[in-house]
Parts: C-alpha cells; structure tokens; sequence
C-alpha cells in the first residue's frame, strides 16, 4: 500500500509540475520579454550623479490586467528605487511590497535574496513620467520548485529526526528505571483486561501492554513530546514479539492507528498557540470527533487485518513472550 | 465544561514533572541503580534517532514535491464538487487533503484562514477541530515503523486514512452541530 502511495506521490509530483509548466510556457502567463508600461516620478530632484534615484512608481491597475490576462489588481503605487550606471537603469521595487500573481512569482523567481520586484527600464526622463519594464524570464517554476522540495524536505526530515535525540533519550533513559523498578508491570496488570481484546497477540503480562498504555496516555494528555518516545518503545517491545522483523504486525497497526486516532482531553499545544482562547469552546469538539475516529480506527485495523489481502501477509508470532 | 477543562488541564501540566520525577523515585525506593539505568535506557535515544532518518527522508521528500507540484490544488479542485453533495464547505478541503501528509503545512492552513475569516467563523473552528483530532498519519508511520525497521506497513495505512477521513467529516457535523 505504501509503495503505490509512495511512488504515486512522485509521479503525479512530476506530471503536474510539467502540466503547469507545459502551461505557463503556452499562454506565456509571465509575459517573458515582453515590456510593461509604468509612471514613474522621483521622490525628490535628480541630479546628474545620482546613482540611486528613489521613486514612486504609478500602476494602472485595468493595464495591468489586460497586460496579464489575470483578474487581480496590484496597489496603485509603489515605492521603489532606480539604479543607475554605465548599462542604463534598472527599477528594483520596494522589498517585500505586496505584490500580486503572475509578479509575486516572477520576484520569487528572479530575487530570491533581496525579494524585490526588479527589472532594466527604458525610455525614463528623470523628470518623471512614462518608462517601460522588462522583468527577467521567468521558465519552468514547478520542475524547479519540486526539485528544491526534494532536497529541502531531506535536509529537514534529518533535522527533525536528529532534533529527537534530546527527548528520546531522555524517555527511554526513563522508561529503563520504570521498567527496572516494576512500574511497567503494574501498569501492565492493571490494564490487561480493558486491552488485551485489542492487542491478542500480546502475551499476559508483557511489558509491551504497559508501553502502550503510558503511550496512548501522554497522547490523551496532548504531550505530543512525551508521547513519541512512549510509542517508538512500545513498538519496539512489540517487535521483540514479531518473528518477520520487516513486517508490522496485527497490534503494531492497532497501536499505529490508536495513535493517529486517539482522543485528545487536551489539545495540541500548536493548536492552542494558534487558536488562543477560542480553544475553550474546541475542546468538546474534539472530544467527541476523536472519540468517534478512535472506535473507527480500532474497528478498520480489526477488520482489515481480518481481509484476505493484508491477512496473507501477517507474520507468525514467536510463541515464548 | 469550563471547571473539567482547567481540572484536566492542571492534570496535564502536573503529568510530566509528575513522571520525570516519579520513576527514578520509586525507582529508589525499589533499590534499582536508577542513574546507571536511566544512562543504559537514554543510549537506545540516538540509535532510534538515526534509524527513523531514511524512513522519514524517504516520506517527507515526497510529501515536499507533491504539495511543491501544485497537484495538491489541482485535487482540491476536483474534489470540491464532488464533496459539496456531503455537506463540506469548499474552504476546509486543503485541510482535509493535507493534514494526513504535512503537520506544519495543515497549521499554516489553521493560521491562513484565522487570518482570513476570524477566529470566531464557523470554517475556522472546523479547521481547528480537524487539526485537532487527526495526527500527521504518514509522519507517524515513518516514525513509529522506522524506529524498528519495518517495512511492510501492512494495513496501517488504510486504517489510519479511513480514521482520518471519519474525523474529518465528524468534525464538519460536530462543529455544525454545536455552533451552527
């Protein structure tokens, strides 16, 4: 299943990114060479050795759209400034003006670094008035913009993995005095009952169920930190149970699916930065919307491990805990 | 409502300090050489670390370039027509596509239409509500399977997208239900 999502994922990544530059490249949506019409005016008086000239730059925002073909207007003034040397002047509009698309793309494109809008403008009197601009070409933004996800999104998914470190160690340095000491085993027996029917093929008495608990307790709890780290090491105890050390078994999906799944008492913490004091009237919400996902999640991955196609893949359980 | 909500929230500030504190504690109290154990258990912490780092790249890495390819707009506005007829507005279904694969990408969504509509429009507590009861499914997969280096995923990624798809509809009705 995941080799089809997974490989789906990269192949329709490369057909759209060529569709919408296919695209683009047909209705010319950046107007590549093409001169666009601006009034400019000079903030102040220039003078003959002024090599920046700040300005004020006028667009007509119905020119614009026809220039375009687009539906969305940009402001009808800028700031901007006008740079002047040997090979003519180049307009660079203000950094981080808001700018509409097919601009917001060219500027994205063509000045990454500074992000302002900039191109050679000609036919300019420093006494203020018409000139035109001609931004840079501007080709192929999908194939380049899924080539530097790729790469990025590596560079981060190491990032994110090696930023757990700090909180794995110190969960699983944890759990190895909770295990030692004989508060597993209590959780374990206290649990049994309300979970063995879910996870059968968990042995009476086995760390693995005490692992769970604790894990699907700090998920409950929102402690999305904490809940990790109990996760990996129940996994972990469950795959000491596993004789196909490739293949997940019927609890680890239930746990898996327990996990994207469970009820959330508290919610996240990203969610209550971004929600505030709204959060107050949520929280009943997704009680109940997580209370409904939770039995779902449990009944599929029952049924599924139960359907001829994922059941010929489980693996044999090893028969001493 | 307002009274279990602080008594749950106090419950959960107390969890932590109450865990971190409480296992080497008993531990003593049970004899057990709990630095020397804490320091055994906290080496497996950069081992799991580096063994999930190819199953995350190789998720994550797709996720980038399919959201980058603009095939993710190109869904939603093939599904917008189609999940009309269940009652779901058209604003929410960048979330409902996003948040199984991008966690930050779902809360860049959360924060663009707080922004847009107000934290108090009905859209926005559906959006919140979404984000709340559903988890980043295929982080969790790289995650939880990666630690211990299973490959064959089985069932769990149907059974993990049927939860997710369950919730994002229940908190459409929910949502409704309570402030509509």
């Amino acid at each position: 299943m995941l080799n089809y999502i997974w490989a789906g994922l990269i192949i329709l990544s490369l057909v759209f990114g060529m569709v919408y530059d296919i695209n683009d490249l047909a209705s010319d949506t950046y107007r590549n060479g093409q001169a666009f019409e601006v009034n400019v005016e000079p903030n102040a008086p220039v003078t003959d050795d002024d090599r920046r000239i700040p300005v004020t730059v006028a667009i007509d925002a119905a020119g614009y759209q026809s220039f375009y073909g687009v539906t969305s207007s940009p402001d009808s003034t800028y700031q901007g400034v006008i740079i002047r040397n040997q090979e003519g002047m180049q307009l660079r509009f203000a950094q981080d003006a808001s700018i509409p698309e097919p601009w917001a793309t060219i500027r994205a494109e063509t000045s990454e670094r500074d992000n302002d809008l900039r191109g050679p403008l000609n036919g300019w009197q420093t006494a203020g008035g018409a000139a035109s601009v001609t931004f840079s070409e501007v080709k192929f933004v999908k194939m380049r913009a899924i080539a530097s996800a790729a790469l990025t999104m590596a560079e981060l998914a190491v990032e994110l993995a090696l930023g757990l470190i700090g909180v794995l160690a110190l969960w699983m340095g944890l759990l190895q005095i909770a295990e030692k000491s004989g508060i597993i085993n209590s959780v374990v027996r206290v649990t049994q009952p309300v979970l063995r029917p879910l996870f059968p093929d968990i042995p009476k008495g086995h760390p693995a169920l005490g692992m769970i608990v604790l894990n699907l307790t700090a998920n409950m709890l929102g402690l999305g930190n904490a809940a990790t780290p109990l996760g990996i090491k129940a996994m972990e105890e469950l795959q000491t149970l596993n004789e196909d050390k490739e293949t997940a078994t019927d609890s680890m999906v239930m746990l898996l699916a327990m996990n994207t799944a469970s009820v959330q008492l508290v919610p996240p913490v990203l969610l209550v930065a971004l929600m505030g004091l709204q959060i107050n009237q949520l929280i009943f919400a997704i009680i109940i919307v997580t209370g409904i996902s939770l039995v779902v999640a449990i009944a599929s991955a029952k049924l599924l491990s139960k359907t001829k196609r994922f059941r010929t893949a489980t693996p044999k359980l090893s028969t001493e805990g | 409502m307002e009274l279990i909500r602080s008594i749950i929230e106090t419950a959960s500030v107390f969890v932590l300090p109450a865990l971190i504190v409480g296992f080497p504690l008993y531990g003593l109290l049970k004899k057990v050489a709990v630095y020397e154990e804490f320091v055994e258990g906290a080496k497996g912490g950069f081992q799991v670390a580096v063994t999930i780092i190819p199953y995350l790249v190789a998720i994550l890495f797709a996720i980038g370039m399919f959201r980058a390819s603009g095939a993710m707009d190109f869904m939603v506005e093939g599904l917008r027509p189609l999940l009309g007829i269940f009652g779901v507005p058209p604003e929410v279904l960048p979330m409902m596509i996003m948040r199984p694969l991008t966690g930050s990408g779902s809360a860049a969504i959360v924060l663009d239409m707080i922004n847009q509509f107000g934290e108090d429009s009905i859209l926005v507590k559906m959006v919140a509500t979404m984000f709340g009861s559903t988890e980043t499914t295929f982080y969790v997969i790289a995650v939880y399977f990666g630690a211990v280096n299973i490959k064959k995923t089985r069932h769990a990624v149907p059974a993990g997208l049927i939860a997710d798809i369950v919730a994002m509809f229940a908190a459409i009705f929910v949502v409704k239900w309570l402030f509509g």
